[in-house]
């Protein structure tokens, strides 16, 4: 049996829950997956979850858990995991799994695999991994007895791929007593702030600028671009050393390393430099007049052209 | 205060991945070390807690003797001693292991406050803080990027996605993990390079029974197994086939 | 915020062979003499000992063996011993392998090396000693008391890119030392402060200086033996050009590869990098390459002048070792355990005038007078005019180094040299035309992306990081560029600078501008030397920047 720890919040799923059922699906064979997941009023969210080709969906729904605690995580999914016994459990690489999974890891005495990209069935199974920033990947195996912990990358899994049942899987209230006296952390409600710096890492799109956009005036074709994508501006070397775009907006060696869903190059020659921060796109679009030029070695979509009439059409498109 | 910092010592960022020959890890000639960078942020926040509520920094890491190399760093930087789990099985460590490696010895200090990077620049676990907070018996908190000390509660900010943070409180002992960019880095000045000579390094081993940890079956470069689609025609026609590519078949849109 | 201040007895300024070897035996001599004690320091700009050494590199130990005897016992990381030896003369389609190997030419005995690996080796013995190596701390400028030197300043820290202070900002400190051993390697720029302050550098004879670029590749194990050893001369050099290459065989299929080429050519849109590029494409080269891997890249000047083109070695308060004393054999393409010797020879001196408590430049100049009585000498006295020679071209050249090497100490008048930038020839001279405004070079290579490289590609392999909020640490008069350059030399800075700092961008203006991509230096000082019209000035980044040659 496969146990998904899905994550939610006031009542609220985190799409990367599907992604995490994905990948326990694709694990899971012909073996029965469990979705358990925890909070305050989690019903709908169970409800929504049910959906899936799923065994069945565990709620524990606790007042103690309406804020995420990591010690309150802890406790009620130690207790899930003791009462079902899986032989792996799937977690979505989220921030709350950051704090929370490997405490529950080294409370069960059992390794995590964090920010796993994929299963190889053969050998064990493994799970992939970065290493090194990305230079590297590594194929992990676990070892040791069940329960075997595994978390998956955003955007890794298919969320689409989610294999849906002919009818909705039961929900079911675990058994769980959560200690309240023995959160010690307290959590105050979230609240956004203006980011005082961009975090690139953390956008699913983005496009990024090089040298081809040949004057500073012109940036504003590639901030169009963006804002067609729904993506963030990002650029090569030149032009943040330029003063075109802020520093904190480059991406390769000396700036970002990205992961997005889609990277557009708008003019990016493709210096290694720029490749090592952003090959690993799963998704990479490149528009350059040079067809020669190495971007296009990295990229799943390229356009030989001039960027100058390639970016206002794709406007256009998108924009339809 | 009694403040722990974990250090660890990685590859440097500008190492090339070179692999061993069994390309099952990398091949440690002609690797130069240095501090790993989210631990150097958790340092520098360290010394700024010491500088404000009194007390002293330990700088803890767990591997091998070349780990000297980032603890004399961090003396120099300012911490007032070291403890080193030295062990050359340790070289390799996961976080899980290094975790359970250097609590005993830190258990014996009895920190008030243990701060670590939130990852390291080469394994890349994610693990390591939680761990040995779970180890240590104490509560921990991820991703900070403030931490305000009240007598024995401390309040600190922890970052979520999409731009969205949270104060969490929580009673001392604690560990926090410390986002990078909390603060600013300092420079070491000979002086403190020349103090950090006589400082104190206390050397422990491990516990004997280190668990087996996880197993690197392959290391390796990863490769593109996608061709490149090159879309031609006029740029109208190459837009539309490349919109509905991204839409039908990349699903990125 | 206030300055530091340190006080020594001996500080040295560089922590190449040279310095480190000064430092060891100081800490030799001190341990053997006994006595007040002797604090030294040595102070390097690279993040870590040995970071931004590079050499091809075939070590003769002989000062290796004297300085540390156990050195095999102590771990010393040398490669492979030289087995085995060629040297070829290149024409574009083949190769012509030389009847014999001239003397110079000959390794056996010898070990190739990563200076890299064997620098941080010996900043391990010297912080074995309890001598203080403070690495990311370069030497901004010489302290003076009137003429004698007293001491350096560092570099200041925690400075943005228009010179504002950040809120780390963190002075540099000033170590003042009764003698300060100067070891700051090929061009250093604190010696070039001291040979403009003092005079020191030799009337007639200016420094001579060549590139060296380099690439570690790995190619399957079994294609060349370790301990393999290949010189050659010609192609893709013409006669009026001076250098050549060398391939040396490591354990594991890994492969040094460099190419030389003397900064004094005359062309002025020749590209030393391109000359490399097309050197490894030869039908004799490429399949060595072939189906391998280019891992590591790196470039630095060399000295090439030799003994005549020394500077004064002493003065009060200081003395000049290695590199920066152009103590480099040239014919025999090392200089290693020259700068070693020198280092010992100096501190020696130091270590006795400290203990005199005479430190005068009178006193100091017992240095010169042991590195005339020493091997140093020997070896570099009877080749001193051969680089000179090659001024002359390369079969005059060839002819002379042959003479020097048969007949040794050759009898007649000392050649003069010539600054080599100023052989290069203007566009119109060298082709004729009147205008060529061209940034590509004469002899451009398209790069593969699989045996030939461009720049860029290789500053990625170079390892080269700075703080990228810090000022441009190149110098340049800029209105040069822009005005008379692009029609007299065509920029020959975008070709001789091997990192891609300099380029020529369009201004907006219908016009180019110079930018300086100053994170991308690989501090081989090349453009401080052989820019044509001496507007480059090379200046230490903030500490700790630069390439990360691991393994070079």
């Amino acid at each position: 049996m496969i146990l998904v720890i899905a994550e939610q919040r006031d009542g609220r799923l985190n799409r990367a829950s599907w992604e995490a059922i994905a990948a326990a699906q694709e694990l899971a064979g012909a073996e029965p997956v469990t979705v358990a997941v925890a909070g305050r009023g989690v019903n709908a969210v169970a409800a929504d979850l049910a959906a899936a080709a799923v065994a069945r969906v565990l709620t524990v729904d606790d007042a103690a858990l309406a804020a995420y605690t990591a010690d309150g995580f802890v406790q009620a999914f130690r207790q899930v995991i003791d009462a079902v016994s899986p032989a792996y459990v799937v977690f979505p690489h989220t921030y709350q799994t950051r704090d929370f999974a490997p405490a529950l890891a080294a409370r069960l005495g059992r390794p995590l695999v964090t920010d796993v990209i994929g299963i190889k069935a053969d050998g064990g199974p493994a799970f992939s991994r970065p290493m090194f920033q990305g230079k590297l990947v590594a194929d992990v195996v676990l070892q040791g007895p069940a329960p075997h912990l595994v978390s998956v990358q955003i955007g890794a899994f298919r969320a689409d791929a989610v294999k849906k049942g002919a009818a909705p899987a039961a929900v079911e209230a675990a058994a769980v007593t959560i200690d309240a006296a023995a959160i010690r952390q307290q959590a105050e409600a979230p609240f956004q702030e203006a980011r005082q710096a961009v975090d690139l890492s953390q956008a699913e799109r983005i496009v990024a600028v090089g040298r081809g956009i040949k004057q500073q005036d012109n940036v504003a074709l590639a901030e169009r671009l963006a804002a067609a994508f729904g993506a963030e501006l990002a650029a090569s070397r030149p032009i943040c050393d330029n003063g075109w775009l802020p520093m904190e907006r480059q991406i390769g060696s000396s700036g970002q390393t990205v992961a997005p869903k889609l990277y557009v190059a708008l003019g990016i020659s493709g210096a290694i430099q720029h490749l090592v921060g952003m090959k690993g796109a799963r998704t990479i679009v490149a528009v350059n007049k040079d067809p020669e030029a190495p971007i296009f070695e990295v990229a799943d979509y390229g356009i030989a052209g001039d960027l100058f009439e390639v970016a206002p059409a794709i406007i256009a498109e998108l924009q339809k | 205060m009694k403040i722990a910092v974990c250090i660890k010592q990685v590859p440097t960022r500008e190492w090339q991945p070179r692999l061993n020959d069994t390309g099952t890890w990398i091949r440690e000639q002609d690797v130069s070390y240095e501090m790993n960078e989210p631990d150097a942020y958790a340092l520098e926040e360290g010394l700024r807690l010491r500088e404000k509520h009194g007390g002293e920094v330990v700088v803890c890491s767990a591997g091998p003797a070349r780990v000297q190399q980032v603890i004399r760093e961090a003396l120099a930087r300012g911490a007032d001693r070291a403890v080193h789990v030295e062990d050359d099985r340790l070289a390799a460590a996961d976080a899980y292991t290094a975790a359970v490696a250097l609590a005993p010895a830190m258990a014996e200090e009895k920190f008030d406050l243990v701060l670590t990077g939130l990852q390291s620049d080469d394994q890349g676990h994610a693990q390591f803080g939680p761990v040995l907070a779970a180890t240590l018996g104490v509560p921990h908190s991820t991703i900070i990027m403030a931490v305000e000390i009240d007598g024995a509660r401390m309040r600190v900010k922890r970052e979520l996605e999409g731009g969205w943070f949270q104060h969490v409180t929580m009673p001392l002992p604690a560990l926090l993990t410390i986002q990078s960019g909390i603060n600013q880095l300092r420079y070491a000045t000979l002086k403190g390079i020349m103090a950090a000579k006589k400082k104190e390094i206390r050397k422990a081993a491990p516990p004997a029974d280190l668990p087996a940890g996880l197993k690197v079956s392959a290391l390796y470069v990863p490769q593109k197994t996608k061709q490149t689609v090159m879309i031609g025609g006029s740029a109208a026609e190459a837009a539309a086939e490349l919109v509905r590519r991204l839409r039908e078949e990349a699903r990125a849109l | 915020m206030a300055r530091e201040t340190l006080e020594v007895d001996v500080l040295i300024v560089g922590g190449g062979p040279g310095g480190l070897a000064a430092a060891i035996r100081l800490a030799q001599l001190q341990n053997a003499a006994g006595g007040e004690p002797l604090s030294v320091a040595v102070i390097e700009k690279a993040r870590e000992a040995g970071a931004h050494q590079l050499s091809g590199a075939l070590l003769d130990p002989s000062t290796l063996a004297d300085l540390i005897p156990d050195f095999k016992a102590k771990g010393a990381p040398l490669e492979s011993e030289v087995h085995e030896d060629h040297i070829y003369f290149l024409t574009p389609a083949r190769r012509v392998r030389l009847p014999i190997v001239p003397p110079p030419f000959r390794n056996h005995g010898n070990y190739i090396i990563s200076l890299h690996a064997f620098t941080k080796w010996l900043a391990a013995q010297v912080e074995a000693e309890g001598i203080d190596l403070f690495t990311g701390f370069p030497g901004q400028s010489v302290l003076f008391d009137g003429t004698r030197v007293v001491g350096v300043r560092t570099g200041d820290k925690g400075v943005g890119r228009h010179g504002t202070r950040k809120p780390t900002f963190e002075p540099g400190a000033d170590i003042l030392a009764k003698v300060t051993i100067f070891a700051d390697g090929v061009r250093g720029h604190l010696t070039k402060e001291l040979m403009r302050t003092l005079g020191l550098g030799p009337r007639w004879h200016p420094a001579q200086y060549a590139i060296g670029l380099k690439e570690i590749w790995e190619v399957p194990p079994d294609r060349i033996a370790p301990g393999t050893v290949i010189h050659t001369l010609g192609y893709p050099l013409r006669m009026e050009e001076f250098g050549g290459s060398w391939l040396y065989a490591m354990p594991g299929g890994r492969l040094s590869v460099g190419f030389v080429v003397g900064l004094d050519y005359r062309d002025p849109l020749f590209d030393p990098h391109a000359a490399f590029q097309r050197f490894k494409l030869h039908p004799d080269v490429r399949p060595l390459l072939e189906g391998g891997q280019m891992v590591r890249y790196g470039a630095k000047a060399l000295p090439e002048g030799g003994w005549n083109t020394q500077p004064r070695l002493y003065m009060d308060g200081g003395l000049i070792v290695g590199d920066a004393a152009n103590f480099v054999n040239s014919m025999r393409l090392k200089g290693i355990h020259l700068a070693m010797r020198s280092g010992m020879l100096a501190a020696e001196t130091a270590f006795a005038a400290i203990r005199a408590g005479d430190t005068s430049a009178a006193a100091l100049s017992q240095y010169k007078a042991v590195v005339d009585a020493s091997a140093i000498r020997d070896e570099l006295y009877p080749v001193r005019n051969v680089h000179q020679a090659f001024g002359a071209g390369m079969l005059a050249g060839m002819a002379y180094a042959g003479v020097a090497m048969v007949v040794g100490d050759h009898p007649g008048r000392d050649l003069h040299g010539h600054a080599g930038h100023t052989r290069m020839r203007r566009i119109a001279d060298y082709y004729g035309l009147k205008k060529a405004d061209d940034l590509t070079g004469s002899n451009a290579v398209v790069p593969d992306r699989k045996i030939t490289f461009d720049k860029l590609t290789g500053v990625h392999y170079a390892g080269v990081a700075h703080e990228e909020d810090q000022p441009v640490h190149l110098l340049v008069h800029t209105e040069v560029c822009h005005t008379i350059c692009g029609d007299e030399y065509g920029h020959p800075c975008v070709r001789f600078c091997p990192a891609s700092v300099y380029e020529m961008v369009p201004d907006g203006n219908g016009s180019r501008r110079l930018q300086i991509n100053a994170s991308n230096c690989v501090h081989c000082k090349t453009c401080d030397i052989m820019d044509p019209y001496g507007v480059i000035t090379w200046v230490p980044p903030e500490g700790g920047g630069g390439p990360q040659y691991d393994g070079m």
